[in-house]
């Protein structure tokens, strides 16, 4: 049994606000669940690779790290979705050598995953009792179903009737509905929350904390993985960090700082700057005020309206806006991967629409797509060739691909972007998450375009291929070309942009220059607060916003 | 460069079949290995490769096509009605016309695919039912005699008495190899088949690659319609009925798969000529023609699980490479950190 080590961080002034700790007194209980040298290989990655973790009876226990460390991987691992391909997991004791899902279940742990995953032509009260249905010789008994369901849904203050369909619940209410059904359906006694706080809205949240605090009183033991420092500090009695997939000794939540946290999260060397731009190498952003794009009055009915931006050749800009604001769906209005229905956009002098992607593409703008599996990367494709995919025109003649200079171009692409790669014509299928990544960003770099749209490029990548993004989006990419930029994250926008413009609900209501960067100010704006916006934004009315940067 | 070895083989592992299935028919059935034997193979393959790809190309870009044995009726069906009994056409117009016809069957098949987004399988399993409809209504149970050049695609014989049909089967398949491997629109094709959504948003435009290959599987249902006319000099209404599940079954044999954005020309084409050397092989040991057709369901399901292990191997194969690496790695860490944790 290891205890918490204090001395190696210094203790800063209590940086959690303590309102919703518990006390802290379940240091010496039983070792619950004990996760041995565990390790975990996937093609071409790996995973996990030696991870120990003591989770103590009636604890709620944190699991955090950096985007890939392998956090999703391991509770995977503990609740039987995937084996381990080496090292043991004990649940009271007793180890479990082949743990299914189905032993997981016996053993009373519950999963909430990353994304909900409900069935959407079921009812809320049939998705709450999937598997666990309430039956009297093989017949459902409908009426005590919903009255269950009913008196579940009431314990965990969500208001929805038990007989609409899960479609017609949002998907934070979805994650929400999965949450109560791990908690309290399923009556487990171990429950892993997968960063189900990722698709919560804020009051969500906070119930979602009342119920992970209503369990432990009730005598759960809790995982629970988020990426979110604040959040785990305010939720979790100790946490355990990952790391390039191996853990740390577990550390007490009480002992802990923010800054603490987070350097143990990054390793030694951790900077909040860490991408560590330059920036009087950089040619002051829009020196040139030559256009790269410029959109006026671009709206698509019930998403976005009257967007009004202005990029310049040079030029990096941020779109900052909460989930839903219409950033992604902007993004592909543009890229003409969707229709817009109103607007112009002006690139290189012509207006125009773009009605396919190949149309915007043939212009020199170039969309980066949020979701890198299903709609960036042709997995069973090699990487030579998925790196030269916008550029085949280049590489080609008369209709012909040209080996040679296929070769030497994906050469180019994997060497300017550091790509790890074992060999060109392994299929990209196998990369791990940022190496994947990087191949997309080469591969809508290869065809030198004019104008990039980049969204979320440094979603769901570690912090060092992050670093190796944004640097290459500032030094590169916006060398010549003018980016248009969202992440999931304020911080990088902040780090790299020369504008950041704030959407909320369809439309941009503040823009941000540079050197009036307020991390404060612009997540205001973003949440609707109108207080103090350097742009005055003119609400309700549909006058165009003033786009040129304040200088 | 063991690993490279070991892939190359797995990837290429339906030519291994084809090559032990002959050997194992050499040494236990005496004639067949010989030289007419082996050009009977060739030669009643032909029209069936044809349909193979036609499916395989399909299969590529990740839809499906039940219509192609209906086509390979109708195609040459109305051509020759047309060409001698409604009007008179000369017969080079005539093979051409029976091609024209395919692609144009098959454009409209990727058409209403692509564009009306309507499900492959069932458009084209009313096409298939339409077009088999038709030709039944149209033409009598048989249509002959064909003008000596319309039968010459499947029927003559040069050089030492090689089918021409071979030789259209080796160049149509060495054709599309190049044009799938080497051209920006193979590329193009293959990438659309591997994930359609990405393509699209990566500037290719998919819509044109859905009915390039509907419209090239129309077009070798075609080819395939005149080579069977060819070979057995009439057009018959019951042509190439149900062939389309042996297409499947070759062009899934050759390394094509449900999902799409997987195959090449190559190993269909080994695809093919293994049902056809298992059908020959049947006959050559007697075995009556009901039977012929479960043994052929029953070898094409050893085939197919053979390539289901041979998938799993490969995985295996790759994941072994990466274990040993990776214990190699640990343990040069050890010592360091790692091991002072436990």
């Amino acid at each position: 049994m290891t205890l918490p080590q204090a001395g190696v961080q210094a203790v800063h002034e209590h940086a959690t606000d303590g309102g919703a700790m518990e006390p802290y007194d379940v240091l010496q209980g039983e070792v619950i669940l004990k996760i041995d040298e565990v390790y975990k290989l996937f093609p071409g990655t790996v995973a996990l690779k030696k991870v120990n973790v003591d989770v103590l009876k009636g604890e709620i226990h944190g699991i955090i790290g950096k985007n890939g460390a392998g956090k999703s991987t391991l509770v995977s691992i503990v609740a039987g979705l995937e084996a381990a391909t080496g090292g043991t997991i004990y649940v009271r004791g007793k180890p479990l050598p082949r743990l299914t899902r189905a032993v997981a279940k016996r053993e009373r742990i519950a999963i909430v995953p990353q994304e909900p995953q409900v069935i959407p032509d079921f009812t809320v009260a049939e998705n709450l009792f999937l598997g666990s249905e309430i039956a009297t010789s093989g017949f459902i008994s409908w009426s005590s179903l919903h009255r269950r369901s009913r008196d579940i849904l009431d314990q965990c203050g969500l208001p929805f009737d038990t007989h609409i369909k899960a479609a017609d619940l949002s998907v934070s209410e979805q994650q929400l509905l999965l949450v109560a059904k791990a908690c309290y359906v399923e009556q487990a006694e171990i429950i892993i929350f997968d960063e189900a706080s990722a698709s919560l809205t804020e009051r969500d949240e906070e119930t979602l904390h009342r119920i992970v605090f209503d369990r432990k009183q009730a005598g759960c033991t809790i995982l629970y993985i988020s990426h979110r420092i604040d959040e785990l500090l305010k939720v979790c009695d100790r946490v355990t960090v990952l790391q390039d997939g191996q853990s740390s000794e577990a550390q007490s939540c009480e002992l802990l700082g923010e800054e603490d946290l987070a350097s143990l999260i990054v390793g030694e060397n951790y900077t909040r700057n860490a991408a560590d731009l330059d920036w009087s190498a950089i040619s002051d952003g829009a020196t040139g005020r030559e256009v790269a794009i410029a959109i006026e009055g671009l709206g698509q009915a019930g998403v976005f309206e009257g967007i009004n931006l202005t990029v310049y050749r040079g030029e990096v800009v941020g779109l900052a806006g909460l989930r839903g604001s219409g950033r992604t769906e902007l993004l592909k209005a543009v890229a003409g991967v969707e229709r817009a229905d109103a607007g112009l956009v002006t690139v290189g002098g012509k207006s125009a629409l773009f009605s396919s992607p190949s149309a915007a593409i043939s212009k020199g703008v170039v969309y980066l797509p949020e979701d890198r599996e299903h709609e960036g990367i042709i997995g069973t494709l090699s990487v030579r060739i998925n790196c030269v995919l916008n550029a085949l025109d280049q590489v080609s003649r008369y209709g012909f691909v040209r080996r040679s200079w296929e070769s030497a171009k994906a050469a180019e692409v994997i060497r300017s972007l550091d790509i790890a790669v074992a060999d060109m014509g392994q299929e990209v299928s196998q990369l791990s998450g940022g190496n994947k990544q990087k191949v997309l960003v080469g591969r809508i770099a290869a065809s030198k375009p004019r104008v990039f749209l980049l969204d979320e490029p440094t979603r769901g990548v570690d912090v060092g291929t992050r670093d190796s993004i944004m640097r290459i989006v500032r030094y590169t990419l916006a060398q010549s070309a003018g980016v248009v930029i969202t992440s999931p994250g304020l911080e990088d926008l902040l780090e790299i942009c020369d504008r950041i413009a704030v959407m909320r609900r369809g439309r941009i209501v503040a823009e941000f220059s540079r050197d009036h960067f307020d991390e404060r100010e612009i997540y205001l704006a973003m949440q609707g607060a109108t207080e103090s916006l350097p742009v005055e934004p003119s609400p309700g009315t549909s006058a165009p916003v003033s786009t040129s940067p304040t200088t | 460069m063991v690993l490279r070895f070991k892939l190359l083989i797995l990837d290429n592992l339906i030519w291994g079949l084809v090559l032990g299935f002959f050997i194992l028919n050499a040494l236990f059935t005496p004639q067949f290995a010989t030289y007419d034997n082996v050009l009977d193979i060739l030669f009643h393959s032909s029209a069936m490769s044809m349909l193979v790809l036609a499916e395989g190309l399909v299969l590529v870009i990740g839809a499906l096509d039940l219509s192609i044995d209906s086509i390979a009726a109708f195609a040459p069906g109305i051509v020759c009605l047309m060409g001698l009994r409604w009007a008179h056409l000369d017969p080079i117009s005539m093979i051409i016309l029976t091609l024209v016809a395919g692609a144009l069957i098959g454009a409209l098949n990727g058409w209403f695919v692509a564009v009306i987004k309507l499900n492959p399988f069932v458009e084209t399993l009313a096409m298939e039912i339409v077009l088999r409809g038709l030709v039944l209504f149209l033409v009598p149970i048989s249509l002959f005699p064909l003008p000596y050049i319309y039968q010459a695609p499947g029927s003559l014989r040069v050089l030492s008495n090689v089918p021409v049909a071979v030789f259209i089967m080796l160049a149509v398949y060495s054709g599309v190899e190049v044009v799938m491997r080497y051209t920006t629109f193979g590329r193009r094709f293959v990438a659309t088949g591997g994930n359609p959504r990405a393509s699209f948003i990566a500037g290719i435009n998919t819509r044109r690659m859905i009915i390039a290959a509907f419209m090239l599987a129309g077009l070798l249902a075609g080819v395939a319609g005149l080579l069977i006319a060819g070979r057995q000099g009439s057009i018959s209404n019951t042509m190439a009925q149900n062939d389309v599940i042996m297409a499947f079954a070759g062009a899934i044999l050759g390394g094509a798969t449900l999902q799409g954005g997987k195959g090449a020309p190559v190993g269909m084409l080994g695809g093919a000529l293994l049902l056809g050397m298992i059908s020959n092989a049947l006959n050559l040991l007697g075995v009556g023609v009901t039977l012929v057709y479960a043994t052929e369901g029953a070898l094409i399901f050893v085939a197919v699980v053979i390539d289901r292990v041979r998938e799993k191997v490969r995985v295996q194969v790759l994941k072994k490479e990466q274990v040993k690496r990776f214990r190699l790695e640990t343990m040069e860490t050890k010592g360091g950190d790692l091991a002072s944790s436990s």
